[in-house]
């Protein structure tokens, strides 16, 4: 059973990095710093509650859509893709993270869609509502993009198309093993009568089918929003976003216990996430120490990870997105329906050598496995401070101490002696220990050796 | 048997009876004989003889497996033309009968499926009908799972059973890893398929080159060792990473050599992705790397085809013709250049779905999920010009309202390990974690045979000369009372003479007159006991 007593201890800096690597995209040793010292719930209540700056959309996303070729199309997928990569590259805020792991929930492909106005006001219906789960799934039904991806749209009284409802209590709500296949055919009845209108899905109920249906054994006439009550009601729906919750925020597998516990705290806020985050990410079990490091990065992670870790956040952003399409996260491309599958599945033989020749190359300011430099978007040659990021540590100047600092900024999990020194032996390239200065010339180089034999490792992966 | 050159030596003291008698008394090897010489199951053959070694294992029998993401629709693939109810119920889809390919007096083919009918008409694909299980999941990821992890549907498996099968042929992967990898997925992904309890138990990338310059272009300025393996949420990770890291570092080469080798298809390959994927598969057979399976897969759920599936004012075009047609000429491009390559013997193939669809139409010139549908298997030994099963059923239904099953998924996957892997039958059931019975349906030809395989010390007194030219004499240690025979084959496992053997000399002699230069094997079949050595013909 997971100890979700409140950790009152305030935070060392190894536990500052863990919260923040799992709260932001943006760990870095600032943002970790800030918090050290603090209770836990008062550093991620600071954190949560930080300003954050407005996001608009897209001119053009705003108007009605007149698409008329794939050109056209695909112009509109790339600029939605910077839009959302200028935001993740340059801002810290929790919400970030918190959106990705709705999208990766109600997914939508902007291919399928086709209509990237529609993507990007999914997009920000889950950012407006995204410590809301109840919220979005109420819009989720009616929402544009999601009516063209499974073909709520499409859907008729009479002849309902099941894609959706399906999807619903698969994915959305519930998971395999809660609902039955009559549930299924029933709801798709329930969730006909949308159709798209230029921004927006409307809702007719001429179109609906009003007839009497059971659904999750309840009978009567239901509309579309009697099935979200009906499921949102349903114990396994809070344990189904419990453990998404927590796959996201703790780890991977964990316990049905545990899952329950989580479950009560999203049931008794009526799935508010805000206060679930609250009591989660500051208890006992969330700072297990056995917990760091369980998880494996997204390709998002780990690319915009280190760019804020060497402070760079101007680089490229369709080099970003070329980055993670590699790693096969492509923006607003999810796979299937179900999203990507994430952990091992991010790593295999083929992106694993990748992730570290994204590493090392980005370290260099070149471009993953090529002699190409890292650019701006406006195509200005960029090349990572790695001085500056080594000097905002203390005693940078201490050969021994740097190497621990930085294998503490960047690894989720502590080092070993032996690698110490064998990270060590690195950065030196022959030098003595006692040569070590930060602020000599010899020292950029090093300092780039050091940070990508980090990157190299497997360690690097987890956070 | 230690060289090829010894069965000259062997001691005629050797008691005649002693190869039943110690057949009888369980000192004999079992082994399962696939009729081609599986260089895994029978490595004593080579008995550590390099060449012969690389005779075998040049031989060895690969599957590819092509996965139709998303659910495909049987019943507009393989089309039941006669059946009234196809049209009623699918009013704005159905293919009418005459833009049909013929396929038998009652079924066709998609109009887009040209390929396919040929090669079925040339006997190389069969059709495996009504492919499901029981309580068919209609979820795509559970489906998918149950079809990857060969499990009931009420079971969530954690392994796949092509990962279950090659962890037989490697027991200590990944801490040893043979030479060539054991499986490649082309793609980024690694499927559920190729996991077993220790992991994946292939590689995968899009692009051999680009693979190979991946995994060797590092900046390298020394790696920093594994910290000790512990067993953390942390830990296992690590452990999971460094292997997978350490295949890639192995086979990036050996891919890249096959690549290389390879040289330039004999045969134009289709721009789709699926045929571009094929064409990397069949550079990587035709180069000599030495994978039992290989997997590709349409990138997304293609095959959902929920909504505008078919045009609309032609039920022949559209996205599923389109993909249809996709599969047909890949894999057509494929087997002809298999065939120019000389691989076609060792090389067949097989299609899977998560499910089939509803019978019924949907509102939005779609299908939904449903259950059973047609599978294919294709290749040059396949039995194929089949159709196994019945015409689908659209009057018998199940409670929602689809098709039956026929053929349980896992009596076909049987049908793979059985009669073209060669696999013992206790395994396969291990491996399926099911009794299949006499389920799996005659998908390859020359089903492999449970023997008993003997020590060929024991079973052959003399054989010569060797090498031969026009006829060799073949004495051996059979009981008088027992009918043996001799088989001659080449290194394929074709079969090439046979003999009877004597039966009170022990003697057979074998001619040779016509045969082709070359190592050759001699089988000694007596009961249910055998025996192999080999000899070299000269000319």
């Amino acid at each position: 059973m997971a100890d979700l007593r409140e950790r009152t201890r305030p935070l060392t800096l190894d536990e500052a990095f863990h919260l923040v690597r799992r709260m932001t995209l943006q760990p870095t040793y600032a943002l970790a710093a800030g918090v050290v010292g603090k209770r836990p719930s008062e550093a991620v209540a600071a954190l949560l509650d930080a300003p954050e700056a407005p996001f608009p959309s897209p001119m053009w996303a705003l108007q009605t859509p007149n698409i008329t070729d794939f050109n056209e199309a695909y112009r509109l997928f790339i600029e939605m893709q910077n839009w959302w990569l200028g935001r993740v590259l340059t801002v810290t805020s929790p919400r970030e993270r918190l959106i990705m792991l709705w999208h990766n929930t109600f997914t939508s492909d902007y291919l399928n869609v086709y209509v990237s106005h529609w993507m990007v006001a999914q997009h920000q219906m889950l950012r407006t509502h995204a410590y809301d789960y109840s919220e979005i799934s109420r819009r989720i039904v009616g929402d544009a993009a999601m009516l063209r991806y499974l073909n709520g749209d499409q859907s008729i009284k009479g002849r309902a198309n099941e894609n959706f409802a399906r999807e619903w209590f698969e994915l959305f709500s519930l998971g395999v093993g809660n609902y039955s296949e009559p549930d299924v055919l029933e709801a798709a009845r329930a969730f006909t009568g949308w159709r798209i209108s230029g921004l927006v899905g409307t809702y007719n109920r001429q179109l609906a089918d009003l007839g009497e249906k059971t659904i999750l054994g309840q009978t009567g006439p239901w509309e579309w929003k009697d099935v979200i009550d009906i499921t949102l009601r349903q114990p396994a729906c809070a344990r189904f976003i419990a453990r998404k919750l927590l796959r996201s925020y703790v780890e991977h597998e964990p316990s049905a216990e545990t899952i329950e516990d989580v479950a009560k705290l999203l049931r008794s806020s009526d799935y508010k996430i805000r206060p679930v985050l609250l009591t989660l990410l500051s208890s006992e079990y969330f700072f297990t120490p056995n917990l760091r490091g369980a998880l494996i990065k997204s390709p998002l992670e780990l690319v915009v990870g280190l760019a804020s870790a060497l402070n760079v956040a101007t680089v490229s952003r369709q080099y970003v997105s070329q980055v993670m399409t590699r790693l096969t996260q492509e923006p607003f491309y999810p796979p299937t329906v179900e999203g990507w599958k994430g952990h091992h599945a991010w790593i295999t033989s083929s992106t694993f050598p990748q992730r570290q020749r994204f590493g090392e190359s980005f370290v260099d300011g070149r471009q993953i496995g090529s002699s190409s430099k890292l650019t701006d978007d406006a195509g200005r040659t960029i090349v990572p401070d790695v001085i500056a990021f080594m000097k905002q540590f203390p005693d940078a100047n201490d050969a021994e101490k740097i190497v621990s600092s930085v294998a503490q900024a960047l690894l989720a999990v502590p080092i070993t002696k032996e690698q110490h020194d064998v990270l060590l032996e690195i950065m030196l390239a022959g030098a003595q220990k006692y040569e070590w200065d930060i602020n000599s010339a010899a020292a950029v180089q090093r300092a780039r050796f050091l940070i990508q034999a980090i990157a190299r490792m497997p360690e690097f992966q987890l956070m | 048997m230690k060289k090829l050159t010894t069965n000259e030596q062997a001691s005629p003291s050797v008691d005649r009876r002693s190869f039943l008698r110690a057949a009888a008394g369980g000192g004999l090897a079992v082994a399962t004989l696939p009729t081609l010489i599986d260089s895994f199951s029978v490595q004593a053959l080579a008995g550590g003889d390099p060449r012969l070694q690389q005779l075998l294992e040049d031989q060895d029998r690969v599957l590819v497996l092509i996965q139709m993401a998303g659910g495909n629709d049987g019943l507009n693939t393989v089309i039941p033309h006669s059946d009234r109810l196809y049209y009623e119920r699918r009013p704005t889809i159905a293919i009418a009968k005459n833009k049909t390919l013929r396929l038998t007096d009652t079924l066709g083919w998609h109009p887009a499926m040209a390929g396919f009918r040929s090669l079925y008409d040339e006997g190389k694909l069969a059709v495996v009908q009504g492919v499901t299980y029981p309580n068919p999941d209609r979820s795509h990821f559970r489906g998918t799972d149950i079809w990857l992890t060969a499990t009931d549907a009420d079971v969530f498996g954690s392994t796949g059973w092509v990962g279950r099968y090659l962890h037989t042929l490697a027991p200590s992967y990944p801490t040893e890893l043979p030479a060539h990898p054991l499986a490649v997925q082309i793609g980024n992904a690694t499927s559920l398929a190729l996991l077993g309890s220790a992991g994946p138990m292939g590689i995968s990338f899009r692009d051999p080159d680009e693979f190979y310059r991946l995994v060797n272009g590092g900046g390298g300025s020394g790696e920093v060792p594994s910290s000790e393996q512990s067993d953390t949420p942390a830990g296992r990770e690590i452990t999971f990473m460094r292997n997978i890291a350490r295949s890639a570092d192995v086979y990036a080469n050996v891919v890249k050599q096959a690549n290389d080798k390879s040289g330039a298809s004999s045969v134009q390959f289709p721009a789709s992705d699926i045929g571009a994927k094929l064409k990397v598969v069949s550079q990587l057979i035709a180069g000599g790397l030495r994978s039992r399976i290989y997997l590709i897969s349409w990138a997304n759920n293609n095959f959902d085809t929920h909504a505008s599936q078919t045009s609309t004012d032609d039920p022949t075009l559209g996205v599923h013709a389109n993909l249809l047609r996709e599969l047909s000429e890949a894999v057509t491009a494929f087997m002809q250049e298999m065939k120019n390559r000389g691989h076609a013997d060792r090389v067949a193939g097989m299609t899977f779905s998560e499910f089939g669809r509803r019978v019924y139409e949907n509102g939005s010139v779609g299908t939904d999920h449903g259950t059973a549908a047609p599978l294919f298997v294709f290749g040059a030994q396949v039995e194929g010009g089949r159709v196994h099963g019945a015409d689908p059923d659209l009057v018998n239904l199940d409670p929602i309202g689809d098709l039956l099953m026929q053929h349980d998924y896992r009596d076909v996957y049987a049908s793979v390990l059985l009669q073209w892997f060669g696999v013992q039958d206790t395994m396969a059931r291990q491996l399926l974690f099911r009794d299949f019975g006499k389920g799996a349906p005659a998908l390859f030809k020359k089903a492999t045979t449970r023997v008993e395989e003997s020590d060929a010390r024991q079973a052959f007194v003399r054989i010569g000369p060797n090498p031969a030219t026009d006829v060799v004499v073949v004495q051996v240690n059979v009981d008088a009372q027992t009918d043996a025979t001799l088989v001659l084959s080449d290194i394929r496992g074709m079969e090439c003479r046979s003999a009877r053997v004597e039966p009170w000399t022990g003697v057979g002699r074998l001619e040779l007159t016509g045969l082709p230069a070359g190592t050759y094997i001699v089988t000694l079949h007596a009961g249910r006991s055998i025996a192999h050595t080999t000899i070299q013909i000269t000319r």
